[in-house]
């Protein structure tokens, strides 16, 4: 017998879980934007979009964060750190790509640092997904060889049922189980017809694409300038990719005292790789561009064996010159065969 | 034949001749109703070329790209009167030679296509005069009367609320034609003036920073507006300081390439009514 | 109890003339209340609406912004561009929320130092009453970073 949790009482496993002391997080559309937010009623989540404009990875690894405040005395420096606030979290209706991403992010942020601020984040939260069974233009996770119900980095893996009445629960983690064990008495032991997964159609060749990528005689080709000309330069792409990562340090105050944030950074940014001696050895768009498709592509998967990309397809819907991953490896698809 | 075929027929010639040695207009894009930049060096690339009511970027920004026009040879680009304006001010402030450009004009007006007669800056003077002439009332003016109405309090807590949605990801500065500066003062930390942090602060230093570089250059192309990822109502600002160089000081920005930047000028009786 | 409020308010002036005038009202023992701190420039010219940003940022309940009347100034028309400036800036400051109450701007000679008095006695009181600025200082708040004004 499956497990069956009905919409009309999600109000009521919302109340349960704020009584447990967690707080509930889920997509919200407010103010001409949709993303992750902290709810109160059922009422304020939006299941109608099929991925919200911004991502998971904000709920984990915000655009900006402090660190540490600093003061510097006569005699010493004396440092006061910060922590992420550590609230037992609950995220409902987030999407598999964006879940896996993720669980693609924590082998980069454990591999030999261990972040803090990730993991203190990432095991205060468990991650209640939604399957989906719609798709937009855009949508790429099969190309990834993931899919619309992909279960890495889920606790609960939750499918729609026809009507809209529900979902039926599959329970993937212990976390999952510990978090659905407070609402027990709310689910129903019933089964049902799970609504057909979104058609998601495979756009390239991944495995072409990689080797292609591997091949050193490509990494000076010219297809590099050219399928880069129109790119402004601007961070839309990484800063809306679940799994882009970089970050740069910045210090705000004075001479004498402040505080030191972690912000998020883009390859695509010139400044990124700027020397202070003025040299820049990325000094084209081009060379920055093909440094992001490489290092999701090649470098990342050579090192931790998965792709740094989970196929949300957002960096193509929401890239002002219409550029974007799917576009440029379906042009390396091409070029491989 | 369609103002697709001819400007494609047009391009061609243009290359073909060897007039331009490169065109910049708009190809398909990634869905039937997007529009992208193209860039074609060859006369038979030109069927690639699309013109309609979905090709709304300003190209005018790629003429500034690194290196495109130092050759002295001439580059084609398609251009909505907004895009020409641009090229306007970019010449005004020296950043390019308009007698480098060669401009095949277009426009969009309710939502149908109508070819621009000309192809050097000089020959749009009188459409622009136009245009400045009959400013149209935008959608969104409600909305600006409506800011304009509130308090501070109330004005200041709209826009927190909307910078607060800020990512800097700098896609209305990247985006924009105006701005062309090799280093950003956002990207200047020797003096630091606005925090490059994403907090709401940063944030609203940022949109102050950008939107008074932009008085009296912005041409409101909407390029930022549809750029931002996050929706911030970027044309909000953009029309509210529009309205105020044009009311203050009579400037509607682009219209000749010898119009001088209004914030490098001055008149001896400008206003000034609120100086103690 | 609390301490009474009391504004904290950066004034940017030109050294030809405000700040001469603000030398004046020293030199002739002129009172005006202690609240302003001021940063002397060669010129209005110089002043950027970037400074503006800056004291708001390090925690000022008040701007004030003062030069040369127009025809005065020391390099001819350092001023007149200035003015453009401060118009466009002031509109923008306006529309997005910041009260123009809160940033003045005005002409100061080296011979007004009553004027200078004055103006400081008046925009203090008027800031005292406008009360801190909560909204920004609330956005400074959130930020962590210590306010140094």
């Amino acid at each position: 017998m499956t497990k069956i949790l009905l919409r009309d009482r999600l109000d009521d496993c919302i109340s349960r879980w704020h009584a447990a002391g967690l707080d509930v997080i889920g997509p919200v559309s407010k103010n001409n934007i949709s993303q992750f937010d902290t709810i109160q009623k059922a009422g304020e989540l939006d299941f109608g979009i099929i991925l919200p404009d911004r991502t998971l990875k904000d709920l984990f690894f915000p655009q900006t964060e402090p660190m540490f405040r600093y003061r510097i005395g006569k005699q010493q420096i004396d440092t006061e750190e910060y922590l992420p606030p550590g609230r037992q979290r609950i995220v409902f209706g987030a999407r598999p790509c964006d879940v896996s991403a993720m669980a693609i992010d924590d082998p980069l942020f454990g591999w030999d640092y261990k972040d803090t601020y990730w993991f203190k984040r990432r095991t205060e939260t468990v991650i209640v997904t939604i399957a989906c069974t719609s798709a937009d233009e855009f949508c790429m996770c099969t190309s990834l060889k993931l899919a619309p119900d992909s279960p890495q980095g889920s606790d609960i893996l939750l499918r729609p049922l026809e009507g809209n009445r529900g979902w039926l629960v599959e329970e993937l983690t212990e976390r999952g189980r510990d978090a659905f064990s407070l609402i027990e008495g709310l689910l129903e032991n019933a089964t049902g017809d799970p609504l057909p997964l979104a058609v998601v159609p495979v756009k390239f060749d991944l495995d072409a694409c990689r080797e292609w990528l591997q091949n050193p005689e490509n990494f000076e080709s010219h297809f590099w300038k050219e399928i880069s000309m129109r790119c402004i330069g601007c961070g839309t792409c990484t800063f809306l990719c679940p799994t882009c990562h970089c970050f740069d340090f910045q210090d705000e105050g004075d001479t004498y005292t402040g505080i030191r944030r972690k912000n998020w950074d883009s390859c695509s940014f010139a400044l990124f790789t700027m020397h202070t001696s003025g040299h820049n050895p990325r000094s084209t768009q081009s060379a920055r561009w093909r440094q992001r498709i490489m290092h999701k592509f090649n470098y990342f998967p050579g090192k931790f064996s998965l792709n740094s990309c989970s196929g949300c397809g957002r960096c193509t819907r929401e890239c002002p010159v219409d550029m974007g991953i799917t576009e440029t490896l379906q042009e390396i698809t091409k070029l491989s065969k | 034949m369609s103002i697709q075929e001819q400007y494609r027929k047009r391009a061609a010639e243009l290359l073909a001749s060897g007039e331009v040695k490169i065109i910049i207009g708009y190809g398909a894009g990634s869905t039937p109703d997007r529009r992208r930049a193209l860039f074609i060096r060859s006369a038979d690339d030109a069927s690639l070329l699309h013109v309609d009511a979905a090709c709304d970027a300003n190209l005018s920004g790629y003429l500034v790209s690194e290196g495109l026009l130092s050759d002295r040879k001439k580059v084609g680009i398609f251009l909505r009167p907004e895009g020409i304006r641009s090229v306007n001010i970019l010449a005004a402030e020296s950043q390019l030679d308009p007698l480098q450009i060669v401009i095949i004009g277009f426009n969009v007006e309710n939502g149908s296509l109508a070819a621009l007669q000309g192809s050097g800056v000089n020959d749009f003077s009188s459409l622009i005069s136009t245009l400045k002439e009959s400013r149209s009332t935008p959608e969104e003016q409600a909305l600006i009367e409506k800011i304009e109405g509130m308090t501070p309090e109330e004005r200041f807590a709209f826009w927190q609320a909307e910078f607060s949605k800020c990512i800097k990801c700098y896609a209305c500065r990247q985006v924009c034609p105006m701005c062309y500066c090799k280093r950003c003062i956002v990207d200047n930390n020797q003096p630091q003036w606005v925090h490059t942090s994403s907090h709401t602060l940063g944030n609203f230093e940022w949109n102050l920073v950008r939107a008074f570089h932009l008085s009296g250059r912005c041409v409101e192309c909407g390029g930022c507006d549809r750029a931002c990822p996050v929706n911030i109502p970027l044309r909000l600002i953009n029309r509210r300081m529009a309205q105020e160089v044009l009311d203050a000081f009579d400037h509607f920005s682009g219209m000749s390439h010898t119009q001088e930047p209004v914030l490098a000028s001055f008149k001896k009786d400008d206003p000034e009514t609120f100086i103690l | 109890m609390s301490e009474p409020f009391e504004p904290k308010i950066v004034a940017f002036v030109c050294t030809y003339c405000t700040y001469a005038g603000a030398d004046l009202a020293g030199t002739s023992r002129l009172k005006y209340p202690p609240n302003i701190r001021m940063v002397r420039l060669p010129c209005t010219g110089r002043i950027s609406p970037m400074f503006i940003l800056k004291a708001l940022q390090k925690g000022a309940d008040g701007v004030l912004v003062s030069g040369c009347h127009p025809g005065d100034c020391h390099f001819t028309h350092g001023n007149y561009h200035a003015r453009r400036r401060w118009t466009v800036f002031r509109a923008l400051l306006n529309f997005t929320g910041i009260p123009l109450e809160r940033i003045r701007f005005s002409w100061i000679s080296a011979a007004e130092g009553v004027k200078f008095a004055e103006l400081i006695s008046s925009l203090t009181e008027d800031i005292r009453k406008l009360g801190p600025f909560d909204q920004y200082k609330a956005m400074i708040h959130e930020t962590e970073t210590p306010v140094s004004l």
